[in-house]
Order: structure tokens, then C-alpha cells, then sequence
């Protein structure tokens, strides 16, 4: 599966062992954002054993904190049975997303989760 | 004097105001505002300030699009302005509201201009665990994001003219 991104939507694509999401992120419709990411993350980790997620967000609002709770939630329980990855990218000087990803982190049990500085 | 026109430029300059959107707002309208707002900001200020003032700025956006109860097809009617002042830059919102939800309004938000961050924090949390409240058209974290982001946060409610006007405002220093 893959999306473009757009000015308020970030590019996603998901394969069997992989989901990447980048860009910036407060759509106009949440629901029609994130229904079908939710739909192609569910039918890809069905089937896998392994699997890395990672994020490079500028930008979500708050609609948007909503998905991202739901999604790292649905990856935690995943993480019982299948080995989870994820990388959350920040840019070096963005505090804003280096501590939205810290606090992401701190509810996650069963996923490794690492936050990862670019430049 | 007496021009309209140069008296709206003289206040808004007078007062530091850089944008200013007053009208019917809709999601399109706010994905062709925030170009505007964030080439604006993207000059001179370091990234945490601008993604500050950036993010409150969509939130009272979003607020005036889904709760205005002044309403033209889709979109709430209200203004959103931006302005630098000496205590920062200033993002403010106002929209007409139903009188009836001051109090619950009030509810909301009086806590939230006493929290300092980490409490500010805790409640973003919780109601992202809790999900958004009954009469919510988003997650419910709107006006605690506001206030997360700002140094300080503030608003009113003022009658006039028959309506009840709900004021808002962060500043970002």
C-alpha cells in the first residue's frame, strides 16, 4: 500500500515487513486518513512475523494524536506475538516531536521503540 | 481619517497583527491559509517557536471550522489572526457560540490556564486514553494543545450585539 503525500497528509507505504509514514499530518478528514493506514497495517502484520514501523512526522495536530495513540496501541498488542520495531524520527532542533515521541514511548510494553535524531 | 481601509491597515499594524483571517472558514480554506501562515513564520524565527505558533493557529482554526455555531454550508464563521507583540507572538480566535455552553466551557477551560506543563501534560494523555468527550467532532485535545503549546493562555466571553462571542488566545514567546 502506498499513499502520496499531500500539504496536511504524510506519505505512508506498507508492505509484509514494513510501514513508514512521513511528512506532516493534520488532514482535513482524520477518519478517511487513517481508516484505510489502519485497514493495510492490520492485512500486513496478519501475515508477519517481523515488522518496522517508522515515523518521520514535522507535524500532527491534535485529531491526529488521536490516530497515532490508536496505532502505536494496536502495535503494542501486536507486539505480544510478533517481534515489532519502531523508529521515531525527529529533526535534531524539533523538540516538540522529540518529546510527542517520548511520550508515545512511555505507554508502549511489548514493542522495542527508539527515537532517533536526523538532521 | 475617516477611510475604513487605512484605518483597518493602521490597527492591524499598530497592533503587530501580520495575518489576520476573519470569514466563513472551512478545512480547504485552512489548508490554503497555513501555507500563507507558515512562509510567514518560516523567515525569521527558530523551528520551535514557529511549530508553536503554527500549531495553536490550526487548533483555533479547526475550533472556528467545526464549533462556530455562525455557519455558512460548511464552513464557521470567525477570525484568526496572528500578530507580534512584545510578549511574543499572539494567535487569537473568536467565534460566536450557543450561551449555553459557556459554563461547560468555562469547566474546560479555566483548569487548563492554571495547569503548569506537566499537569497540562497528564491531561493530554488521559484524554487520549479516555477518547474524546460527548458533543466532540475530534479528539477532545483541541484547547489542551492550545494551552501545551502556549507561555500563557487565555479567553472570554463576551454578549454583544445579541450573540455570545467566545474569545481565545495563547502566546508564544
Amino acid at each position: 500500500m502506498e499513499m502520496a503525500g499531500t500539504t496536511r497528509t504524510p506519505e505512508v507505504k506498507i508492505d509484509s515487513s514494513n510501514c513508514s509514514i512521513k511528512g506532516e499530518c493534520y488532514p482535513e478528514d482524520i477518519s478517511e486518513f487513517s481508516g484505510p493506514v489502519m485497514e493495510a497495517l492490520r492485512e500486513n502484520l496478519s501475515s508477519s512475523q517481523s515488522f518496522t514501523v517508522t515515523i518521520e512526522l514535522y507535524y500532527f495536530n491534535s485529531s491526529s494524536a488521536k490516530f497515532l495513540f490508536d496505532f502505536f496501541e494496536y502495535l503494542d498488542q501486536a507486539g505480544n506475538e510478533k517481534q515489532i520495531r519502531i523508529i521515531w524520527k525527529y529533526r535534531t532542533e524539533d523538540d516538540a516531536m522529540e518529546e510527542a515521541g517520548s511520550e508515545f514511548e512511555e505507554d508502549m510494553e511489548n514493542v522495542s521503540f527508539s527515537l532517533e535524531a536526523i538532521n | 481619517m475617516e477611510n475604513e481601509t487605512l484605518k483597518l491597515h493602521e490597527l492591524m499594524i499598530s497592533r503587530g497583527t501580520f495575518f489576520c483571517y476573519s470569514g466563513p472558514l472551512s478545512e480547504e480554506v485552512l489548508t490554503s491559509l497555513s501555507g500563507a501562515v507558515k512562509e510567514q513564520l518560516s523567515d525569521s524565527e527558530d523551528l520551535p517557536v514557529v511549530k508553536k505558533v503554527f500549531g495553536i493557529f490550526v487548533e483555533q482554526a479547526q475550533n472556528i471550522i467545526r464549533y462556530s455555531v455562525d455557519r455558512l454550508d460548511q464552513s464557521g464563521v470567525g477570525s484568526v489572526a496572528i500578530s507580534k507583540t512584545e510578549k511574543g507572538f499572539m494567535i487569537e480566535a473568536v467565534n460566536s457560540i450557543d450561551p449555553k455552553n459557556v459554563d461547560r466551557l468555562e469547566e474546560i477551560l479555566k483548569p487548563l490556564t492554571e495547569m503548569n506543563k506537566d499537569e497540562l501534560k497528564s491531561a493530554y494523555k488521559d484524554r487520549l486514553r479516555s477518547g474524546p468527550p460527548d458533543g466532540s467532532r475530534g479528539a477532545g485535545l483541541g484547547f489542551i494543545e492550545m494551552a501545551r503549546r502556549s507561555s500563557k493562555f487565555d479567553y472570554d466571553f463576551l454578549a454583544h450585539n445579541a450573540n455570545t462571542y467566545f474569545v481565545y488566545r495563547g502566546w508564544v514567546e
